[in-house]
């Protein structure tokens, strides 16, 4: 059996996909990026090649792509493709139907529209600030002394959401800072918080064409309470993918490998 | 491909605006002229004892002290140059030519009258501004020829004593086509399949064309254009995919260069300014003078998103196609300096009428004058370059 690597070095977490010759997943793993993107990599594929009986090392691996911001510097990787045209595939392997994708990262935000073969139609990306990427999400949990997971669910209790201002994330956690303060109540200021991100989610994925069918990926795409205010700024239901959407681009990455290794 | 032989030469020549062929320039004694705009002809700034040099500011790392000046709303270009100026990295200018057509450059120009730059160590130095029409009408050409003899030819002359006949300026004409003629040889060859150059490798070309004194720069130039006749590329063409570069104001080759990193080879250039339009030759008719076909050309010839009357508006986006079909582009990349009021609305409108009306695959980039944040754009180029090339191959699989 032959086998197949996608490394996803991002600014945050490192996702390692590898896939059978049937396209079947057989060992994934997200860990945290380290200063270092070549030894991100390594660790990253390492921990999967371990969990795959038969393979010793990437080197056994058949083909590897990689991927995310760090992917010239994956040193076991035959190439390298952008993330978005393998989050774009990783979403369309999972599910086909899917035609638009609001990916939130560490440090950016994309809006990708899909073509129905998985192929990228456009995409938008706004790489210019820290507001609403996950760097964003960290400082507002710190902000209330939670923990990420703590924050993400925090605004689903609220019944109303008072309007967070400031868009940059310094700002932003200073009017935090001072909404609490003030004694306002943390899950509505939260909530605040989810409508100011799902509005530039909104942006980016209606400059990228992005129309219905859409999904989220990246490591905030786990964010519950982004997840509804999305849904209630876009007015559609967002599709539920079957892998964690934070793997998507190493799983894109990887299906670009089966499908460029095996063909070789 | 074998490296250019003057590669690291021009490189050298672009990191710093008073280079080397400036200051042989100056100590033959003749006077250096800074223009950051098309508007400014730059064959009048090559008169007998003249040179003209292009503003730059390379390697500008803080505007702190410009932006004091000119806030913050305003583009990174108007205010390196102004922070360059204050550095007394013009000192060496005998004037500057400037024209209002940008707001924020003629305010950058503006301070440097306002604060005395440059006059404190020369004191002949003069800044003159040109009030440059933005319609192509008979009378506007008139016009825009008396502000060129107004506030260009008349101040030189009166200033300096530069001969400003018109036997000096047919001379002038006569130089600066044959320094067109050189850029226009070496820039067609990326009509090639298989070029014998990079876009990197042309833009620094088209660069020191503009930052140096043409007479010394001009064998360097015909030098490397026989260079180029014999080099031979590579077996397969290096890149995945072509493009045409268009937008505002850009002279970082490594701009260029980073899009090159990601497979895309930079085809054509359509700038503010510098070789499309910049380098076409200027013909002077029957029963017309010397200024006049100066002013002519460089009112037909400008593709200056500031023109709004019609035939420039959709002649812009004409000319890009036009572009795109005679350099054989797969898509259009377009940049737009942050805060440029003519292409902030212009690279919008563009991207909408070249994709919708005329099909081409088009991409937008607001970058600064520093070319910063190059992973975000590195991956934004990458992902352009993999749509076009599955365009591409979807394309070459229906034929």
């Amino acid at each position: 059996m032959k086998y197949y690597g996608g490394c996803d070095v991002g600014s945050t977490y490192t996702k390692a996909v590898i896939l059978d010759e049937t396209g079947k997943i057989a060992a994934s793993t997200i860990q945290r990026s380290k200063i270092n993107a070549a030894e991100s990599s390594r660790l990253a594929m390492q921990t999967c090649v371990d969990a795959v009986p038969g393979l010793r090392s990437p080197e056994d691996l058949a083909y590897i792509i990689g991927t995310g911001y760090g992917r010239n510097r994956v040193p076991f990787a035959a190439e390298n493709v952008s993330e978005i045209s393998c989050h774009a595939m990783g979403v369309h392997i999972t599910d086909p139907t899917v035609r638009a994708i609001i990916d939130i990262g560490g440090q950016d935000v994309k809006g990708i529209a899909v073509a129905e073969d998985g192929t990228v139609k456009n995409f938008a990306m706004n790489d210019k600030c820290a507001a609403g990427t996950g760097r964003f999400y960290e400082a507002m949990a710190r902000s209330f002394e939670m923990t990420l997971e703590e924050f993400s669910n925090l605004s689903l209790k609220a019944k109303s959401a008072i309007p967070i201002t400031a868009q940059c994330t310094v700002f932003a956690e200073s009017e935090v800072i001072a909404l609490v303060g003030e004694g306002k109540a943390p899950e509505e200021i939260a909530a605040g918080i989810q409508m100011a991100v799902a509005k530039r989610c909104f942006v980016m994925a209606k400059k990228a064409g992005a129309v219905n069918q859409i999904t989220l990926t990246g490591g905030c795409a786990k964010n519950a309470g982004l997840k509804k205010a999305i849904e209630k700024v876009l007015k559609i239901k967002v599709v539920e993918l079957a892998v964690d959407p934070q793997l998507m681009g190493a799983l894109g990455a990887a299906e670009f490998a089966r499908r460029k290794g095996g063909a070789r | 491909m074998r490296d250019l032989k003057y590669r690291v030469f021009f490189e050298n020549l672009l990191s710093d605006v008073k280079n080397e062929l400036v200051d042989a320039a100056l100590s033959d004694g003749k006077l250096a002229l800074g223009y950051s705009c098309y508007y400014v002809p730059e064959v009048l700034l090559n008169l007998g004892g003249c040179f003209s040099v292009r503003m730059r500011a390379p390697g500008i790392a803080d505007t702190a002290i410009a932006t004091y000046y000119m806030s913050e709303k305003t583009c990174m270009y108007s205010r390196s140059i102004l922070e360059r100026a204050i550095e007394g990295g013009y000192n060496f200018f005998s004037a500057l030519l400037s024209t209002e057509t940008c707001g924020m450059m003629h305010r950058s120009h503006e301070h440097f009258e306002m604060l005395n730059l440059v006059k404190e160590v020369n004191e002949n130095f003069f800044v003159s501004h040109i009030d440059s029409p933005f319609i192509t009408k008979d009378y506007a050409v008139k016009h825009y020829e008396k502000q060129l003899k107004k506030h260009i030819l008349d101040r030189l002359n009166e200033v300096y004593g530069v001969d400003v006949s018109e036997e000096a300026l047919r001379k002038a004409i006569a130089e600066h086509n044959e320094l067109c003629r050189v850029v226009t040889e070496i820039g067609n060859l990326r009509k090639q399949e298989n070029p014998p150059l990079t876009g990197y490798e042309f833009h620094l070309i088209e660069l020191v064309s503009e930052c140096c004194p043409h007479d010394l720069i001009l064998p360097y130039l015909k030098e490397t254009l026989e260079e180029l006749k014999t080099r031979q590329p590579d077996e397969k063409p290096w890149y995945r995919v072509r493009v045409v570069l268009a937008g505002g104001e850009n002279d970082d080759p490594d701009f260029t260069k980073l899009i090159e990193d990601a497979g895309a080879f930079v085809v054509a250039d359509r700038y503010c300014f510098g070789s499309l339009p910049g380098r076409e030759e200027i013909v002077i008719g029957e029963n017309e003078t010397a200024l006049s076909a100066v002013a002519r050309h460089y009112i037909e010839t400008n593709q200056c998103p500031r023109f709004m009357n019609p035939e420039k508006v959709h002649g812009r986006k004409a000319y890009l196609k036009q572009l795109a079909d005679d350099y054989r582009a797969d898509g259009l990349i377009i940049q737009q300096m942050k805060f440029c009021e003519y292409w902030e609305y212009e690279r919008m409108y563009c991207q909408q009428v070249m994709e919708s009306e005329y099909g081409l695959p088009c991409m937008g980039i607001e970058k600064e004058y520093v070319n910063t944040s190059t992973g975000q754009l590195r991956t934004r180029f990458q992902a352009f370059v993999e749509s076009l090339e599955i365009k591409k191959l979807s394309g070459e699989a229906a034929k």
